[in-house]
């Protein structure tokens, strides 16, 4: 029995060995959140092309700790999609490949998106390459506005004008509300839909060389504020407050009428939810201006994969027009900006916007991005849960700048 | 063990050595089994206490840094806080529960076996699902008690049980309860049962109540069997991470981050590998050390009296 049982493995195993000399099979991990941009650019790759990409999709949140703990272990994919924030930390660490060669040989480097590749160069070598792009952006339900009496075509300019629609629209229904965001400590969310009200108003939470927390300004404060008095006046459904990110998309149930989100989600929108009619526009910052987290996914490549050629060759067809055009479908922005006008013609114009939103969009570039903001029990997490549901605003408030500043000054 | 002076050893002396060996060999499998998966991995894990010992990169010998750290880091002392305070409570709701049940369950009655079977179901479900099966229950919109507690009228809107600390708090424990008070029922059952039923019945004819044979018949008889639920109970409790995990990743603003939790994050998140080492090792001697205090409190080595 045994014998047989061995010989049969190894018999697989022929097949095994003798079908990857044919065509490669690249392992790619990519997070959970990003929409259907990427999964629908792998399933245009794999029916066009002899290699096959096998993906692997990983909750955003857990993305980083499996990727460092498969690395140790060895059993870590050949590339990854991965949030362009991580990038620094990885590169710095030594586990990517080194990219800068080829990546200047390709004819359009000159033209891929800038601020991706600065994220992913560290010591002048490159190490990531930009996959997806997108932006934070403010949306809302024509529908629900047209039914409280608002102006579905007029976009909302400032917070006042925000919150003042909410209370109409929450006057609809028991179940209709007026604004949502993930606050259960979810800091990736927060840093993603709620800093921009902070940038728009020319404040920031880290100092420019990301040495100093400034947490506690007049500019975050009243940001606060809004979203405190949105929770206190029940605009905002109860969920919110311990919404971690997996109901992130709550704007899809066509029961909330304004919402912050990504060009991921206008890309969800408009291919799988077409009932829902919104609009989008830029986020109003808490005391004027506009701003946007400038987001998405890095191409990245594990140090010493063997496949280093189908991986490139993958990566190139993303870059192509079709790959792009796929990409763009579904919400991610266009990450060449040579072809940008030709991968977006014909597709929906509220994409527009989320391009718009780059020129005013910031991205923050520490090493210490997962301790400080994204982590779940991190203070950044923490802070926007305490504040804006907590009963004490002073003690969130010194509470979270204490203790970024520790973990900033710990690691250096 | 032996004195090696004697050059002739007697006979029986030679037998005993052997039956010696022979009880080596015996259990000879057992201990290679704890030295390949504790002894060897707790040795290591002491090692790598003493690194600096990131996820990725190089390790560096940085002595017994990490332990002084470990007494000065705020958030490693609330983790221990919190969990004291989550095992203290646990262990006395769990105990309050299971106890009347074992002694509901041990008489012969109808349909007891279909009792025993109902109360100990939750404990074949995995901690991780019984969280994520609690998590859709308490979900505000979609669940099942804030939808219900609505439907009867008893709360003007459903609440967001999970949102609060003392909410949540509170829906941990009974979900804990629920999934636990079987399994330590059992384990009293089987002390209620070995009780001699003579003895029982001796005490009735001297006229003990009811209580009185509870007091000074069923409790020092149970001792062993309370001590063996007791030290379950606190060890699960103080390694609790699933559910904390799973149903409040962490809780309200960080409140509910057990210490196998804080281990977790710092091993896994922030990639402090020999941090986390450091704050294993002092776990095990914490969880040591209880352990003995309860053999000894509970005098579980003596013999009768």
């Amino acid at each position: 029995m045994i014998k047989r049982l061995l010989a049969a493995t190894s018999v697989v195993t022929l097949c095994l060995v003798s079908g990857a000399s044919a065509a490669e099979k690249v392992e790619m991990w990519v997070r959970s959140g990003i929409g259907e941009s990427f999964k629908k650019v792998v399933e245009a790759y794999n029916s066009s092309h002899e290699n096959q990409v096998a993906m692997t999709e990983v909750p955003f949140s857990e993305l980083v700790q499996k990727y460092a703990t498969a690395i140790a272990g060895g059993q870590a994919p050949d590339a990854l999609s991965m949030d362009l924030i991580y990038n620094p930390a990885f590169a710095a660490a030594g586990q990517l490949e080194d990219l800068t060669d080829w990546a200047k040989s390709l004819p359009y480097f000159n033209a891929l998106s800038p601020s991706h590749v600065k994220l992913g160069t560290y010591e002048d070598r490159i190490y990531g390459l930009p996959l997806s792009v997108e932006t934070s952006v403010f949306a809302w339900n024509k529908d629900l506005y047209k039914k409280a009496g608002l102006d579905p075509e007029k976009a909302p300019t400032t917070w006042d004008e925000i919150t003042a629609n909410a209370e109409k629209i929450r006057a609809l229904g028991d179940d209709t509300y007026g604004f949502y965001f993930s606050g259960g400590g979810c800091g990736g969310c927060m840093i993603f839909t709620f800093t921009p009200l902070v940038w728009g108003s020319g404040a920031d939470i880290l100092s420019a060389d990301s040495k100093t927390a400034t947490l506690d300004t007049p500019e975050m404060r009243k940001a606060i504020d809004i979203y405190r008095n949105m929770v206190k006046k029940d605009l905002v459904p109860a969920g919110a407050a311990s919404d971690n990110g997996a109901n992130f998309l709550t704007f899809t149930n066509g029961k909330i009428g304004q919402q912050s989100l990504g060009a991921f989600a206008i890309g969800s929108l408009v291919t799988e939810h077409p009932d829902i009619n919104f609009g989008v526009t830029l986020i109003p910052g808490a005391t004027g201006g506009t701003s946007s987290f400038a987001g998405g996914d890095n191409f990245v490549i594990t140090k010493g994969t063997p496949k280093m050629d189908a991986v490139k060759e993958f990566l190139q067809y993303i870059y192509s027009e079709d790959g792009q055009k796929v990409m763009a479908k579904y919400g991610s922005l266009p990450t060449r900006g040579d072809i940008a006008d030709k991968v977006l013609e014909g597709l929906d114009p509220r994409l527009q916007v989320g391009i718009q939103a780059i020129a005013v969009a910031k991205t923050p570039y520490t090493l210490q991005f997962n301790d400080l903001i994204n982590s779940a029990n991190g203070p950044w997490a923490s802070f926007t849960n305490a504040a804006i549901f907590g009963d004490d605003v002073d003690a969130a408030f010194s509470n979270a700048q204490g203790e970024m500043q520790s973990i900033i000054d710990s690691g250096q | 063990m032996t004195g090696s002076g004697s050059e002739t050893p007697s006979p029986r002396r030679k037998r005993r050595r052997r039956s010696g060996w022979r009880g080596l060999v015996y259990i000879a499998p057992a201990m290679a089994l704890v030295i390949l998966f504790f002894v060897m991995p707790v040795i290591f894990t002491g090692w790598m206490s003493l690194h600096n010992w990131p996820l990725m990169g190089g390790t560096r010998w940085i002595g017994f840094k990490n332990y002084v750290r470990m007494f000065n880091d705020a958030r490693f002392l609330s983790a221990l806080q919190f969990t004291a305070y989550y095992t203290v409570i646990v262990t006395i709701a769990i105990f309050a529960v299971a106890f009347p049940l074992a002694i509901f369950v041990e008489k012969q009655r109808r349909f007891v076996s279909a009792y025993r079977t109902i109360i100990f179901l939750p404990v074949v479900v995995g901690l991780a699902t019984a969280s994520l099966l609690w998590v859709w229950l308490s979900n505000v919109d979609s669940g099942f008690i804030g939808p219900a507690l609505k439907a009867l009228g008893w709360v003007d809107k459903s609440p967001n049980l999970l949102a609060t600390f003392d909410s949540a708090f509170l829906t941990i424990i009974i979900m804990v309860v629920w999934k636990i008070a079987g399994f330590t029922m059992i384990i009293l059952l089987t002390g209620l049962q070995a009780i001699p039923s003579e003895l029982t019945e001796a005490a009735c004819i001297d006229g003990a109540g009811r209580w009185q044979r509870f007091r000074h018949l069923t409790l020092p008889l149970m001792r062993k069997t309370i001590a063996l639920a007791l030290i379950i109970s606190v060890t699960g409790s103080i390694l609790a991470f699933d559910q904390f995990y799973i149903m409040t990743s962490g809780g309200p603003q960080n409140r509910m981050i057990s210490v196998v939790y804080y281990i977790f994050n710092q091993s896994f998140v922030s990639f402090n590998l020999g941090y986390g080492a450091a704050l294993s090792i002092a776990l095990l001697a914490i969880l040591v050390a209880i352990s003995i205090v309860q053999l000894w409190l509970l005098r579980v080595g003596e013999e009768r009296p």
